[in-house]
C-alpha cells in the first residue's frame, strides 16, 4: 500500500471508473460534440456523389449501355461501386479521420480531455468507435442511395428495366462487408498520422498523397499491401458473368492485409501515443 | 504547525529534450488554502500545471495529490480534480450548454449539474448560444464552469483573470474565495500578477526560471517585505557622512551625492543615525523610511538569478 503519511480525511484513494465505464463516458461526449460537425455532414452526404454521377450517366446514356438487354443491376451496381472505390472511397476515409480528430485539436481540447478522469485508451478507443461507426453509416448510405437510384430510374426510364429485375441482395451485403474491411487499413493509417500530428492539413496531405501514389503504383505486384488500393481492389473483384453480378463470399488477399495494417498500426500507433507529452 | 499537504511535489524537475524547464520543486499545499502560484511568463507554472494534471511526464521527482502518488493512480486522483489550463478548451461549434455536457458525460456527473455550473458563474442566459459567439470573459467563465462540473476538491486554475475586464476579475475573486470558504475547495491559482494574488491568496509560491524561489503563507511573504525596508537619508555630502560613521553607517549605500540608503532595522537605529549625524554635524535635510510594496518584492525574487537554475 501507500507509504505515504495522509490525513484521515484523503487518505483514501478516490475510486477510478471501470475501463468500460470510462469508454461509455467518451463515447457519449464524442457523440455529443459530432453535432453540427463538417465531419457529420460529410458521412451523410458522402455517398450521394458517386450515385449521382452513376445515376445520371444511366439516365441519359442507359440505353446504349444496356442495348444487351438482360437484367441492368449487375452493370449499375459495379459502376457505382467502381466510381466509389477508386478515389472516393479513400479520400472520404482520409478526411473523416482527419475532420473528427480535428474537432478536439480545433478546441486545444487535448489538454483538457487527457485531465479528466478517463485513461488514454479510453479516448483512443472511443474516437475509433466514432470512426467506424461513421464509416459503416456512411456505406450504408451509399449502398441505400445507389439501391434508390436504381428504383427510381426504373420508374422514370422503365425500358432499362430495372424495374423488371430482382436486386442483388448478396452481393451489395458482401460488397458493403469487404469493402468496409478494405478501408480499414487506410483508416488505421489515418488515424494515427491525424493524432501524432495533431493538425488538420498533416493528415489530409498524407491522405491525398498516398492515394495519388497508389494510383500511379496500381501495377505493382505489392499494390494489393498498400491499404489505399484495398478499397478499388475490392470494388474490382465484382464479377459479370453470364449468371449476373458475382462476388466472392470470403475476404480476398488485399482485405486480409487491409486488416494486418489496421491491427498493426493501432497497436504500434497507440504504443507511440500513449506516453507522450501532452504539450497543446 | 502545518498540515499534510493535498498536494505535494518531490524533486519535480522537467525538460523538453536537452532545455531544463523545471528544476527540483517542492510545492506544498495545504487543504483548505488558496495557493497563489507565482512567476514572471516563462517561468514553468504552466508547465507545472501540467504535470500535476499528468499532462507532462517529469524528469525526476515525483506529486503526490490527496497523499498518493499521481503517476500510480492518474486517472482515480484526477475524479477529484478540477483545472482549467490557459485557454479554456472550447468547442466553438457547439453550444454553452452543450460544451459543459460534453466534459459532465465524459466525468459521468449527474445531469443536474450542468445548469448549476452554468449558473454558478453567470451563464444561463446565453447558454444556448455557440461558444464562437462568447466574449474573452465569457469563455473564460465557461471553462471555470467545466473546471466545478464535478464539485472537485482541488482546482487547478492557470491564469484564471485571463482576457477578463477589471469587473470579471473582482467576480473570479469572489467566487474563489467563496469556493474556499463556503465550499472547502483548495484552490491553485497562477498569475503572473502579484496584484491579483495578494488579495485572495492564502499561500504564495514564486517560480523563477524553473525554480521555486519562495513558498510559505501570504503572511511570510509580507514579512519578508518588511525585511526589505530601508532608510533614505539626505544630506550634504554622503560620503563624509560614511567616513565619520563608519560603524552606522556600514551598510549603507550611497545612492547620490547627498543621499544614502540602508536597511531598516529598528525604529532606535533610526534614532540613533539621526542623533549621531547631528551629533557629527551634518546637515540632515530629510529622512524617510521607504517600504517596499508587495510588488517589489516580487520583481526582487524573481530577478534573474542565473545561479538558482544553473546546478544541475
Amino acid at each position: 500500500m501507500e507509504s505515504t503519511l495522509t490525513s484521515p480525511s484523503f487518505s483514501a484513494l478516490p475510486a477510478a471508473p471501470a475501463a468500460l465505464t470510462q469508454l461509455r463516458r467518451t463515447l457519449a461526449a464524442d457523440a455529443l460534440k459530432l453535432r453540427r460537425t463538417a465531419a457529420l455532414r460529410l458521412t451523410l452526404v458522402s455517398g450521394a456523389l458517386p450515385v449521382l454521377l452513376t445515376f445520371c450517366i444511366y439516365f441519359f446514356k442507359g440505353d446504349i449501355i444496356l442495348k444487351a438487354g438482360g437484367t441492368p443491376w449487375p452493370r449499375f451496381i459495379s459502376t457505382a461501386w467502381q466510381t466509389a472505390g477508386t478515389l472516393l472511397l479513400p479520400l472520404f476515409v482520409v478526411l473523416l479521420t482527419s475532420l473528427v480528430v480535428h474537432i478536439e485539436t480545433k478546441a486545444t481540447a487535448w489538454k483538457h480531455l487527457y485531465a479528466q478522469p478517463v485513461g488514454r485508451g479510453a479516448v483512443f478507443a472511443s474516437k475509433l468507435l466514432v470512426i467506424l461507426v461513421l464509416n459503416a453509416v456512411a456505406l450504408l448510405l451509399f449502398a441505400g442511395l445507389m439501391l434508390s437510384a436504381g428504383a427510381l430510374l426504373g420508374v422514370l426510364k422503365p425500358k432499362l428495366g430495372f424495374q423488371t429485375y430482382a436486386i442483388p441482395f448478396e452481393v451489395v451485403c458482401w460488397m458493403l462487408l469487404r469493402t468496409y474491411v478494405a478501408t480499414l487499413g487506410l483508416l488505421a493509417v489515418q488515424y494515427i498520422v491525424s493524432l501524432y500530428w495533431r493538425s488538420f492539413v498533416v493528415p489530409v496531405g498524407v491522405g491525398m498523397g498516398a492515394v495519388v501514389a497508389t494510383i500511379a503504383l496500381l501495377q505493382w505486384e505489392h499494390a494489393d499491401k498498400i491499404p489505399y488500393a484495398a478499397p478499388l481492389g475490392t470494388a474490382m473483384s465484382m464479377k459479370m458473368t453470364k449468371a449476373g453480378l458475382e462476388v466472392a463470399h470470403e475476404l480476398a488477399k488485399h482485405e486480409w492485409y487491409s486488416l494486418g495494417w489496421f491491427a498493426g498500426v493501432l497497436v504500434v500507433g497507440y504504443l507511440l501515443l500513449y506516453r507522450r507529452n501532452v504539450t497543446n | 504547525m502545518s498540515a499534510t499537504p493535498l498536494l505535494e511535489t518531490r524533486g519535480l524537475s522537467f525538460r523538453f529534450g536537452k532545455r531544463p524547464i523545471l528544476h527540483d520543486v517542492n510545492l506544498h499545499v495545504e487543504p483548505g488554502s488558496i495557493y497563489g502560484f507565482l512567476g514572471p511568463n516563462g517561468a514553468g507554472k504552466s508547465t507545472t500545471m501540467r504535470l500535476l494534471l499528468g499532462l507532462l511526464r517529469p524528469a525526476a521527482g515525483s506529486i503526490h495529490l490527496f497523499g498518493h502518488d499521481l503517476a500510480r493512480h492518474r486517472v482515480a486522483l484526477l475524479n477529484r480534480v478540477g483545472a482549467l489550463i490557459e485557454n479554456p478548451s472550447l468547442y466553438d461549434h457547439l453550444t454553452g450548454h452543450e460544451n459543459v455536457e460534453a466534459t459532465r458525460r465524459l466525468r459521468g456527473v449527474a445531469a443536474s449539474r450542468t445548469a448549476e455550473v452554468l449558473a454558478l458563474v453567470g451563464l444561463t442566459d446565453n447558454a444556448h448560444r455557440p461558444a464562437r459567439e462568447y466574449s474573452l470573459g465569457m469563455r473564460q467563465r465557461l471553462g471555470l464552469a467545466i473546471a466545478l462540473l464535478s464539485d472537485p476538491d482541488l482546482l487547478l486554475l492557470d491564469e484564471p483573470t485571463n482576457g477578463l475586464d477589471p469587473n470579471g476579475i473582482i467576480e473570479m475573486r469572489e467566487l474563489l474565495r467563496k469556493l474556499r470558504a463556503e465550499h472547502g475547495k483548495t484552490i491553485v491559482v497562477s498569475s503572473h500578477l502579484i496584484g491579483e494574488i495578494e488579495k485572495v491568496a492564502t499561500h504564495v509560491g514564486v517560480i523563477q526560471q524553473g525554480s521555486l524561489v519562495f513558498q510559505g503563507s501570504l503572511r511570510e511573504l509580507q514579512q519578508l517585505q518588511t525585511g526589505r525596508a530601508r532608510l533614505v537619508l539626505e544630506t550634504d555630502s554622503a560620503e563624509t557622512c560614511r567616513n565619520l560613521l563608519p560603524r552606522l553607517l556600514a551598510d549603507a549605500v550611497v545612492t547620490a551625492p547627498g543621499a544614502l540608503w540602508l536597511p531598516w532595522t529598528s525604529n532606535d537605529h533610526t534614532a540613533e543615525v539621526a542623533a549621531a549625524l547631528v551629533a557629527a554635524g551634518q546637515p540632515l535635510y530629510g529622512l524617510r523610511l521607504e517600504q517596499p510594496s508587495l510588488e517589489d518584492t516580487f520583481l526582487h525574487l524573481t530577478e534573474a538569478k542565473p545561479e538558482l537554475v544553473r546546478g544541475e
